[in-house]
């Protein structure tokens, strides 16, 4: 037996065997397949074709062939159903030759339904008995219906055993067995012509010698020559029915403790033609019983019931026995246990009086080398003495197996020197099948292995981001590990001009941004545009990235906005983004909820103000002012256009159609604080040496940093004219294309005692901008506050400048926005536009005289 | 306004095209089993179509207007659900519907105890038109309890449920037919007849109470309800429940002759209540009229062989069938019939065992030969199970022993012998009776503790060959069986408790029927044939010698006896053969012969001694014994 055995595949189906699969023998030339799905397959062994494909309403269970090869039950979901093998069309008729030949295909309906019974999981023919077995709430279920028409003769039922095996499988993928029936009958009582050389009559039914059967199942059984039902059950149990003497019971013959896998026959002996002296189950997880009568014991007692036990190693799929020997599957191997030595090894320890487990023969059987075997079919002689196997691999495919011959020295342990070259082969490629299967579970092992580190990483980033959230005072900036910061800058492209922001991320934290990340930023405005109606225009934009090691920087470049479209000052906020699907694969992406299973990461908050998205035109440029709007188009209509809409539009200019009225908002600012910050700012600053400006010159620096100074991260990128500031005076165009002004002077603050301080002034045309800027340079200097250096004001030059006035112009401004509050919520006399005037004014006057920032 | 109405009318329609398909089904099905299946699955979509109507129309807040439809609908789901025996569902659906009657108006207090609750109910809904719909729910609930044999809560609310039925019959069906003529399609249907189910009510209750009382012994109280429920109008099975049951009260009270009367007036009401020819086949042998119980038993036999028999008469497409109802012990146990076969094996044993042989051997083939057979019905009834097929096998055996059929006897002989052979055991050693009788009150024992009775099978059929041999005067060939036959039992040994097992004698033999008294009797028996067989060979040292022995195992064995006699008179031992054929003439036959099985009888068959013969030799004897 030693050696590989020729694997001839016959035909492959494209199903992968979900729930055990069933193969039979036909009574005739044709094999039945029911992979556990809708369809059966019948395939002739003869043409090695398909023939017939059946489709079935529900999941089919079993099926079994009638004697007289006329008909074929199947049972599916809802019933068994009968089919005529005749009613299959061109069958036979078909010349083999045609080389169009497809198998016949039939559907089954509701007309073929011959029993309706919910849930038959097993089906057996005796003489014209039909035998179901089914699961019914708490009980197993054995019903005879008269095949001729259908008719109930009888119902026995079994209780469950609560403790199911299957629960102890835990959380395994385990096949769902289903319950196994057999028909047993003794020798005697079936006719001798039967010419089957096989222990087991095609057909299903076992022949047992007659003593066993009687010490098996009785007196009764055996005087009415009754057949007798075997069913192996999922829960371990082996179960018997005689049909004759009418009043026997479905009785308990032994537990496997294990879900049966397969019951046979088989004539250990071999001491008669056509007698099984032997029955054998086996049980899911390897374990074997035989059963036989052994003549005499010590008490001199007749006949008794001799149960051999034992284990084979593995799981067992699915088995089939022949004279001598039982062929299981373990899913993947395919092995063969001698019988009759566990059976002689079994007796001999009886005789000792030991306990009746055997194990040497059980634990060495003899691999055949054919893996991934699910289901097998009776085994047949050819006329050549060889044992051939029909058997269903996991994959579908139908393969014959074909063992060679056995011969007499077949067992000793000295190989014959002419087999040894070919053993040698054999061993060969199976090293080269287990080296196959090392390496792809190696390569399995490596990309789990990958995986986990990768999310190691990804777990620390995601740690250190969020403690970096969490803690109670954020860090600066400069001091988180991983952060953005960003660069404004206008661009040119097709004469339109529009405003990108460069994005950078920085990754200064230890541990590498892997694959899988995603860096997503959305940039939203602060507050509603004027004209937008309610409708926050957002943007978000993600880019997904390779590595980022620590030190390294991704660079991304987006569009703010097109010149004249967008309200700033806008809030870019970044976040990480890491998607699971990014982490297992492709396989994985297509799961359908993993899509959405991704964690994010936010990082620092950008905003990018006014002042960013100035566009400096020379300090000189006042006279150019006018001019310098038409000259951004070229198409005068546009111009022209642009202008209406912002006339109309910008409100807060007060209905003045004429857009020559300057609007001007200040801010003034200590110089004593300015000369500190700046400088200390400036001696970090990089080594131009324009930082280090003449401390005099307060104005001048304070206007080149708050054009260059990147607060909260984002920098205005001006390279054509960065230095072009000379005087403190700065002209510049704005993003919605008004021309602005910012003048830096320093001026004396104080009636008694002055105080030196630096006033800027924004002073444009357009109200929005004027706002707008004025916004952005006191965040600006309101950030500078918090960086400078804690100083003790003194209390004189507080008082001295002058703050009772400051207050009391406050108060009456106060009062002012109340009365026009009141006026138009009465809505008597003024007019809207008188409303909105007068509140412009008050606005005016507040940003016209600031109070001074020390 | 106008929404609600179109609801309401399509819920109403919803629920009569259910009805109508029911009624459907109910009119034109004829009960053959395919159907029945069919049939199920017809009530269970009925049930769901019901089911799913009523949680669209509990799914809003009562509504008068609704209430109507509501509750039939309501009725028409319980129907339902009662015929799928779910009766607990039934019930919730009951309660939930009329919490919320009750709820609309505005009488909260629901109480838990069931009798209280519907009092409640039926107190608050009052005299409203509401009221034949809330009875009619009363009456499932009546159904219910009914089905789940709560016949005390029945009693303690019999005087609602009469009020019940005499409200409903007055007035609510007359008005119910106007209304129907009136606007048929707008009327919610009912799925079964409300007067057909108030008049199964009654009729049931009145069976079931009978039925209860008969077995607490108060047979008298139950024969006055079963007298005035035999008058209802109710379906012709049920009437015969009342005559089968007021028959078995009447047995109780020891009047056969009555009883007998009221069971013939149950089989001629339903000629299908094959329990009144049981019963009867019951007091006849009670009565000890064996010709009487043999033609039960053969009517009783050939009236189960119909293929309708076992099928219950109103089975089929009702939705309530009266067996739903009627589901307590104490009835079932009385409309329990034995299996045909069992019927069979009770008619054969009759006839061998009083003179009717051939008609006894009839009946022992047929009955192997159904045992035999491919196609039987296997349906499960109570009753005395069949004995085990050996002890057939010897009976029928027997049986063509003594029809004079010894070739057949033989070949059933032979079989038991084959089958049973391979499986006897070197040695048995009998325990002592008293454990034995408990263990034999498990019918089922495993077959290895039935080795002693396999012994004993084998013995008896090679003592039945003996005698067949006997018969055809093959003399060697008797001697050869029953030796054979003697030598199995001495295998046998007997253990008492505390001693050593030991070859039981006849003065061990305690109790009729067990298996020493018939290893004791096989012993004797066989050891008597063998004798006889002697005799006839004159051999007549052996044949005292066994004649003996014979009488020493089974002293009551007058063959032996007179044989004996006989061969001490051949021996020139007159004196002894006349003690010896005194005393056998003085034993008394054994009464409980009969309760032995028919293979153990002495034989009739083989060589006879002409008793006055033996007494005209006494006679000639006397004056020289005198002398």
């Amino acid at each position: 037996m030693e050696g590989r055995c020729a694997v001839e595949t016959w035909a492959e189906f494209g199903f992968s065997a979900t729930c055990t699969p069933r193969l039979k023998f036909g009574l005739g030339t044709d094999v039945f397949l029911c992979p556990g799905n809708d369809e059966v397959y019948v395939f002739s062994s003869q043409d090695r074709k398909l023939a017939a494909v059946i489709e079935c309403p529900a999941p089919v269970t079993d099926l079994v062939e009638s004697r007289d090869k006329r008909f074929l039950y199947v049972a599916c979901g809802s019933g068994v159903y009968c089919v005529s093998l005749q009613s299959l069309p061109s069958r036979a008729q078909s010349s083999p030759a045609d080389a169009s030949f497809s198998p016949a295909e039939l559907k089954m309906s509701t007309e073929f339904l011959a029993v309706a019974e919910e849930g038959v999981l097993s089906l057996l023919l005796v003489g014209s008995v039909l035998l179901t077995l089914s699961q019914r709430d708490a009980s197993w279920v054995l019903t005879s219906y008269r095949s001729s028409n259908y008719e109930m003769l009888s119902s026995f039922s079994l209780p469950l055993v609560s403790g199911d095996v299957h629960n102890e499988a835990g959380g395994k993928t385990v096949m769902r067995r289903r319950p196994l029936l057999t028909c047993v009958q003794s020798s005697v009582a079936t006719p001798p012509s039967s010419p089957s050389t096989s222990s087991t009559a095609r057909g299903g039914h076992l022949c047992l010698e007659p003593v066993l059967f009687k010490l098996l199942f009785g007196i009764d059984a055996a005087l009415a020559k009754s057949p007798v039902v075997l069913c192996g059950l999922p829960d371990g149990r082996l179960c018997f029915l005689p049909l004759r003497p009418p009043g026997s019971r479905l009785r308990v013959l032994h537990s496997l403790e294990q879900p049966v896998v397969f019951v046979g026959a088989s004539g250990v002996m071999e001491t008669g033609p056509g007698h099984a002296q032997c029955l054998v189950a086996v049980g899911e997880q390897g374990r074997v019983v035989l059963i036989k009568s052994d003549k005499g014991g010590s008490e001199g007692g007749g006949n008794r019931t001799v149960f051999i036990e034992g284990c084979v190693p593995g799981p067992v799929m699915c088995g089939c026995v022949d004279q001598k020997r039982l062929y299981y599957s373990t899913g993947s191997d395919l092995l063969v246990l001698d019988l009759s030595a566990v059976s002689s090894e079994g007796e001999g320890q009886q005789m000792m009086g030991t306990s009746s487990t055997t194990d040497a023969a059980l634990q060495s059987p003899t691999s055949l080398n054919v893996c991934r075997v699910v289901a097998l079919a009776e085994p047949t002689c050819n006329t050549a003495g060889e044992v051939q196997l029909l058997g269903l691999s996991v994959r579908g495919q139908l393969q014959r197996m074909t063992l060679p011959v056995e011969r007499e020295d077949a067992r000793l342990p000295t190989v014959p020197s002419t087999k040894g070259g070919r053993s040698v082969r054999d061993l060969l490629s199976a090293i080269g099948d287990v080296c196959e299967r090392a390496s792809l579970l190696k390569t399995a092992i490596k990309s789990k292995n990958q995986i986990l580190r990768h999310l190691n990483q990804v777990l620390n980033i995601s740690f250190l981001l969020i403690a970096s959230t969490n803690t109670g005072e954020p860090l600066p900036i400069q001091e988180k590990p991983i952060r953005c910061h960003a660069m404004a800058g206008w661009s040119r492209l097709l004469q339109t001009d529009s405003l990108n922001l460069t994005c950078v991320l920085d990754n200064s934290s230890p541990y590498v941004l892997e694959g899988g990340w995603t860096l997503s930023i959305a940039v939203f405005p602060l507050s509603r545009p004027p004209g937008a109606g309610g409708q926050s225009s957002s943007a978000n934009f993600s880019f997904p990235f390779h590595n980022l090691h620590p030190g390294e920087t991704l660079e991304v470049s987006l569009p703010l906005a097109a010149a004249g479209e967008a309200s700033f000052p806008m809030t870019v906020s970044c976040s990480l983004i890491f998607s699971l699907a990014g982490l297992l694969g492709e396989e994985a992406a297509n799961l359908p909820g993993l899509q959405d299973s991704c964690v994010s990461l936010p990082l620092n908050p950008l905003t990018v103000d006014w002042l960013h998205a100035l566009q400096v035109t020379g300090p000189t440029a006042t006279h150019r002012k006018a001019a310098s709007r038409p000259s951004d188009t070229t198409d005068p209509i546009q111009a022209f256009l642009r202008s209406r809409r912002i006339g109309r539009g910008g409100r807060g200019e007060g209905g003045g159609e004429t857009e020559r009225e300057q609007h001007a908002a200040s801010v003034r600012v200590s110089s004593e604080l300015l000369r500190d910050t700046l400088v200390l700012k400036g001696s970090d600053l990089d080594a131009q040496g324009r930082s280090k400006v003449a401390p005099q010159n307060v104005g001048l620096s304070l206007l080149e940093w708050l054009l260059s100074e990147a607060p909260g991260g984002v920098a205005a990128g001006r390279q054509g004219h960065k230095m072009a500031l000379s005087g403190s005076v700065i002209h510049a165009q704005g993003p919605n294309g008004h021309a602005v002004k910012l003048t830096a002077k320093e001026v004396d603050v104080g009636e008694e005692e002055s105080l030196a301080a630096v006033e800027v002034q924004v002073e444009s045309s357009s109200i929005a901008a004027v706002c707008g800027l004025h916004h952005a340079v006191l965040r600006r200097i309101q950030a500078l506050l918090q960086t400078a250096p804690e100083r003790a004001a003194s209390t004189k030059s507080i008082r001295s400048l002058g703050l009772r006035r400051a207050l009391q112009r406050a108060e009456r401004l106060l009062q002012q926005i109340r009365q026009s509050q009141i006026s138009g919520a009465f809505g008597v006399g003024v007019s809207t536009g008188q409303i909105s005037q007068s509140l412009l004014s008050v606005y005016q006057e507040l940003r016209e005289n600031p109070l001074l920032i020390i | 306004m106008h929404q609600p109405l179109c609801l309401l009318d399509s819920w109403s329609q919803e629920n009569n095209e259910a009805v109508n398909k029911w009624k459907q089904l109910e009119g034109g099905g004829d009960a053959l089993t395919r159907d029945q299946s069919q049939n199920h699955s017809r009530l269970i979509w009925c049930s769901s179509e019901f089911h799913k109507l009523l949680r669209k129309i509990q799914g809003i807040p009562p509504i008068a207007d609704h209430t109507q439809l509501e509750l039939t609908v309501v009725y028409n789901a319980c129907v339902c659900s009662i015929a799928q025996s779910q009766f607990s569902e039934a019930e919730l659906l009951l309660t939930r519907a009329t919490e919320r009657v009750l709820q609309m108006t505005e009488d909260d207090s629901a109480a838990s105890d069931p009798p209280v609750f519907w009092r409640t109910a039926l107190k608050s809904v009052g005299n409203t038109a509401l009221k034949p719909r809330v009875l009619y729910l009363l009456c499932l609930q009546w159904a219910i309890w009914l089905a789940t044999c709560q016949l005390k809560t029945i009693q303690g609310f019999q005087d609602e449920l009469l009020s019940v039925f005499e409200t409903l019959s007055a007035g609510v069906w007359e008005e119910e037919r106007s209304a129907s003529r009136r606007k048929s399609s707008d009327i919610p249907l009912l799925v079964m007849d409300q007067r057909r189910l108030i008049e199964l009510l009654q009729i049931c209750t009145l069976i079931a109470q009978g039925a209860e009382r008969l077995s607490e012994g108060q047979s008298s109280e139950a024969l006055s309800g079963l007298h005035t429920a035999s008058a209802l109008p109710a379906p012709r099975t049920l009437i015969a429940y009342t005559h089968l049951l007021s028959g078995s009260c009447l047995a109780h009270m020891s009047r056969p002759q009555m009883a007998l009367q009221c069971y013939r007036m149950a089989l001629e009401t339903d000629s299908r209540c094959v329990c009144a020819l049981y019963q009867s086949m019951l007091i006849y042998r009670q009565l000890g009229n064996t010709q009487a119980e043999i033609q039960a038993l053969r009517l009783l036999h050939s009236t189960l062989m119909l293929p309708s028999a076992t099928e219950p008469a109103l089975a089929g497409a009702h939705l309530l069938p009266p067996s739903l109802l009627l589901r307590s012990q104490s009835l079932s146990s009385l409309l329990s019939v034995p299996a045909a076969l069992s019927v069979l094996h009770s008619l054969a044993l009759k006839c061998v065992l009083h003179e009717r042989v051939s008609e006894g051997v009839e009946c022992y083939l047929d009955l192997l030969a159904a045992l035999h057979s491919e196609d039987q019905h296997g349906v499960h009834a109570e009753g005395p199970p069949l004995p085990k097929l050996p002890e057939l096998y010897l009976q029928a055996g027997a049986a063509l022993l003594m029809a004079r059929r010894p070739a057949d006897c033989m070949a059933l002989c032979d079989e038991v012998i084959t089958t049973s052979l391979e499986l006897l055991p070197g040695k048995v050693v009998l325990e002592e009776p008293v454990e034995k009788c408990e263990a034999e009150t498990g019918t089922l024992c495993a077959e290895g503790e039935d080795r002693v009775g396999m012994l004993l099978w084998v013995g008896a059929a090679y003592l039945l060959q003996g005698h067949c041999h006997i018969h055809l005067r093959d003399w060697k060939q008797a001697v050869t069986h029953y030796t054979r036959c003697f030598n199995l039992l001495v295998k046998v040994h007997f253990k008492k408790r505390g001693c050593q097992p030991q070859i039981p004698s006849a003065d061990m033999v305690g109790m009729q029927g067990t298996d020493l008294c018939i290893l004791q009797r096989l012993k004797g028996l066989s050891l008597a044939g063998r004798g006889i067989s002697f005799t006839q060979i004159d051999q007549n040292r052996e044949a005292l010698r066994d004649l003996q022995l014979s009488m020493q195992a089974f002293p009551e064995c007058t063959g032996a006896g007179l044989w004996c006699g006989e061969v001490l008179w051949r021996l020139g031992r007159r004196r002894e053969a006349v003690a010896c054929w005194e005393k056998t003439w003085s034993l008394t036959p054994q009464s409980s012969v009969q309760s032995l099985s028919v293979y153990l009888q002495e034989p009739q068959s083989g060589p006879l001694l002409d008793s006055t013969e033996l007494r005209r030799r006494i006679q000639e004897l006397r004056p020289t014994l005198s002398a």
